[in-house]
């Protein structure tokens, strides 16, 4: 058996672990006593550790060891959390995560042993045996973490979990085990308990198996190895095995396999099967006697087991459907359903379109038919998206920590208040989503926040505070990290672009604010006068504002020269398909995301008025530029000024635009294909869709156009 | 010997016209051929791109092949086909006046002399192929979609 088949599960799991360690230490730092937090280490910290065992991965498992030795005096109040050791655990979090990106790129943990970490925690373990080296010196070794009272009433329990007693011995076995009997070579029966929390059963099972044939031979084992191996087992087995080795040693080896619960065994004696069977079944069980001759398997025994004593067998009961609510999907097997959906989708308005052309198929259960399938493909591709959907938590749980590094690192106090951590987005989106956003917490932390000294002049708390908020706007997720900084200074940005060359006094002079913020986004204008180690380094905003537009997103900036700046991040919820308004501008059909789209007017050409040579109207006494589409798409003018005009109210942050169309066909639900780059797009269009009549429309970029 | 095995390098080549002159596309890139059908302009676009088509779901650029090589554009026959090349994973379609027939082209029969063909087009041939049936200039294909313009 190889485990490389579990090397994905191992990858997530120990970024989910990492991210658990890191955001828990994070408050182990404030909080040095709460004990559920310390649990909630040791536990990940175990995990690690054995998952990092179970894979190979020594040097891994050489480092969580030690850092779980210091977790676990930690929990037992041996040691005082502090910061040295704070700093010295993060420092481990990171050798662990770039052990992880190796063990992703190459499949192997690398060779960085990190000696100057193991040492470091060994130092703190040391310190403290130095103190109390006699009482506490057995905690540390690992076989001996339960407490004296459980190992007591694991011994009352020995004989009802020896399943192995159940296994039939048949004669071949018989035989053999009688011939090596005269070699002096013993046969012992042995169960095998997993930890129920383990998720690499087989794994495990694998391990025992190995460390077992280094000891001696199996002969037989319960369920077969092949069912052990395809995971078909419950969270124990039994094996029958030969060897001349003592059965101490022999269990001591099962055990020192992480993720083993317990281990169990005893001779197994040729002359006594009978009486074992009949000393079960004296116990009031029917179905043991059953079992005895069937050698059966861990679901037949669990009834057993359950009138026995062991109060496992329930909670084993109890606890399993809820471990099965979850299931881990490859996200291609989502993008391959996805597709299906919006082919689907495309084939559906197809059909309503082949419907509505058909002269006199006013056949009223047809039409029934048809908007049961469109409500029926609607739900359907909301819930394929939502299967899709995240919360941003596994990507904004990292800044924490970032923030506190910062911190250090410029010698600023600040504070991070994140909420709105379980919005959820399409997957593909979390994923690119990171960088953005660290970037903006970075810019914030670096060039937002005053030092303590310009805080303390303006009257500011001295702790600079960043906010990191979530929340869903509609068919939108907005994100915004804010900061109670200096803000965005409009005559620095002015200057230092005049100093490019990007722009000339007389432009500077008629520049609004608005304008002038726009330059941060372009590339390389950075306005930090002292090139930092934390940002500046020529990657700057325009990077920001590319990755938020490649994921059809966009970016504003509110900011207050003395107050702080905000940066609004708004995504879509979905990127595949979309609500759309189709329209007609001259002669060509249109798609216009619906969510751009407020209202709806209708406008008398003499109601357009001249302001500084552009079109505006008056729409309830907000003044709204129009913008005219044909004209934009090079199209003839259809209205010559007798109709009134169809106006689409459209928002882009704070600014409003009517746009200017010919027709309006309705709404529709449309799956947005990518064009190709030999296309000749510009940003006008940010895709195409297929029409239900085969024809591709294109779908215009009111962002764009605003 | 030698001079034979050179000889037997049979490039296959899709023959189409463009007006009154033949050309020749490696069939490696052709992945298939279709009709004349609706063509949803792109605004903005390069004036030799001609919009999008719809070719089974997906969404494909087309472009008028005359147009890219700076030949003057006549109205649309009813020979009129669609070449859908796949060029780097990207598929783009091109319009030609005609598709004729499949030919091949001994690698010996190329010459990269041009007679005949204006200097403009000159720039996106990578040769003329010699063929039982005439010449063929031979279409460089990578010239062709490579351009800095696109």
């Amino acid at each position: 058996m190889d485990v490389s088949q579990y090397l994905d599960i191992f990858i997530d799991e120990t970024k989910e672990h990492l991210q658990n360690l890191n955001t828990h230490i994070l408050e182990l730092e404030q909080d040095g006593e709460n004990m559920d937090t310390i649990n909630e280490i040791f536990r990940a910290a175990h995990s690690l550790k054995g998952m990092a065992g179970t894979m190979g991965y020594k040097r891994m498992q050489t480092l969580t060891h030690d850092m779980e030795n210091v977790f676990s005096e930690v929990r037992n109040g041996n040691i005082k959390v502090d910061s040295d050791m704070i700093d010295l655990l993060f420092k481990c979090l990171d050798a662990l995560e770039e052990y992880l990106s190796t063990i992703q790129e190459t499949a192997d943990e690398g060779t960085n042993d990190n000696e100057p970490l193991v040492k470091g925690l060994n130092d703190i373990l040391n310190a403290k045996k130095g103190e109390e080296a006699p009482k506490e010196e057995k905690k540390t070794k690992k076989s001996e973490k339960k407490s004296k009272k459980e190992d007591k009433e694991e011994k009352a329990d020995d004989d009802a979990k020896a399943k192995w007693r159940d296994i039939k011995i048949d004669d071949t076995v018989k035989t053999v085990i009688s011939e090596a009997a005269k070699n002096n070579i013993k046969a012992y029966g042995i169960t095998v308990y997993i930890q129920e929390s383990c998720l690499l059963k087989a794994a495990r099972a694998f391990l025992v198996f190995k460390a077992l044939e280094e000891l001696g031979e199996v002969v037989v084992s319960v369920p077969s190895a092949q069912d052990i191996e395809d995971e078909s087992f419950g969270f124990d087995f039994s094996v029958i095995f030969m060897s001349d080795k003592p059965l101490d040693q022999i269990i001591a080896a099962v055990k020192y396999v992480s993720e083993i619960q317990d281990a169990v065994g005893g001779e197994v004696s040729l002359d006594e099967p009978e009486k074992e069977a009949e000393e079960t079944v004296n116990e009031g069980v029917p179905a043991v006697a059953e079992d005895v001759p069937a050698a059966s398997t861990a679901s037949t025994q669990a009834p057993a087991k359950a009138a026995n004593t062991s109060a496992a067998a329930p909670d084993k009961k109890s606890g399993k459907p809820v471990v099965n609510r979850t299931v881990r999907v490859d996200i291609e097997k989502l993008d391959s359903l996805m597709n299906l959906v919006s082919e689907l989708i495309i084939s559906k308005n197809s059909l309503v379109s082949v419907a509505g052309s058909v002269v006199g198929t006013s056949n009223l259960a047809f039409n029934e038919q048809i908007e049961y399938l469109e409500s029926v493909t609607t739900n359907l591709h909301e819930s394929v998206m939502k299967v899709r959907m995240v919360p941003i938590e596994n990507t904004v749980n990292k800044f924490p920590r970032m923030i506190r590094d910062l911190s250090k690192k410029l010698d600023k106090k600040m504070e991070l208040y994140m909420t709105g951590e379980d919005t959820e987005l399409d997957r593909t989106v979390v994923d690119e989503i990171g960088d953005p956003l660290m970037h903006l917490l970075r810019n914030s932390a670096d060039h937002g926040l005053e030092s303590a000294e310009v805080r303390a002049q303006r009257g500011k708390p001295e702790v600079g505070s960043i906010f990191l908020d979530a929340y869903q706007d509609g068919n939108n997720v907005v994100i915004e990290v804010r900061d109670d900084g200096n803000g965005i200074d409009i005559e620095a940005v002015k200057n230092k672009a005049i100093e490019k060359g990007k722009i000339t006094q007389e432009m500077a002079d008629v520049m609004s604010d608005k304008e002038v913020i726009d330059l941060l986004f372009q590339p390389s204008f950075s306005t930090a006068k002292v090139v930092s180690d934390v940002s500046g380094r020529g990657v700057g905003l325009d990077v920001v504002k590319s990755k938020i537009e490649a994921l059809s997103g966009e970016i504003e900036v509110k900011t207050k020269l003395g107050e702080g700046s905000t940066f609004i991040i708004r995504l879509p919820l979905t990127l595949a398909i979309i609500q759309a308004l189709m329209v007609v501008v001259g002669n060509e059909k249109y798609a216009i995301s619906l969510g751009a789209i407020q209202t709806i007017e209708s406008i008398s050409p003499s109601d357009v008025k001249k302001v500084q040579g552009k079109e505006v109207i008056n729409l309830r006494g907000a003044v709204i530029p129009l913008v005219r589409l044909n004209r934009i798409l090079d199209l003839e003018d259809v209205n010559d000024g007798s109709r009134d005009m169809i106006v689409l109210i459209a928002k882009k942050g704070d600014r409003l635009a009517g746009l200017v169309v010919d027709e309006l066909i309705g709404q529709m639900e449309i799956v947005i294909k990518p064009m190709g780059k030999y296309a000749g797009t510009t940003k006008l269009i940010s895709g195409a869709t297929i029409l239900g009549d085969g024809e591709v429309a294109l779908i215009l970029d009111a962002n764009a156009l605003i | 010997m030698e001079e034979l095995a050179i000889s037997s390098e049979i490039t296959q080549y899709i023959k189409i016209r463009l007006g009154d002159e033949f050309f020749g596309i490696d069939i490696k890139y052709v992945d298939n051929i279709v009709r004349m059908q609706h063509i949803t302009r792109v605004p903005k676009a390069p004036e030799y791109i001609k919009g999008v088509i719809n070719l089974r779901g997906e969404v494909i650029p087309v472009f008028s092949l005359r147009l890219k090589m700076g030949i003057e554009e006549i109205e649309e026959t009813k020979s009129f086909r669609i070449i859908i090349l796949k060029y780097e994973g990207e598929s783009v379609g091109i319009i030609v006046d005609e598709v004729r027939e499949v030919a091949n082209v001994s690698a010996d029969d190329v010459e990269k002399v041009f007679h005949n063909t204006s200097e403009g087009i000159q720039n996106f041939l990578s040769g003329v192929g010699k063929t039982e049936n005439g010449l063929i200039s031979l279409l460089d294909i990578n010239e062709i979609l490579n351009d800095k313009a696109l």
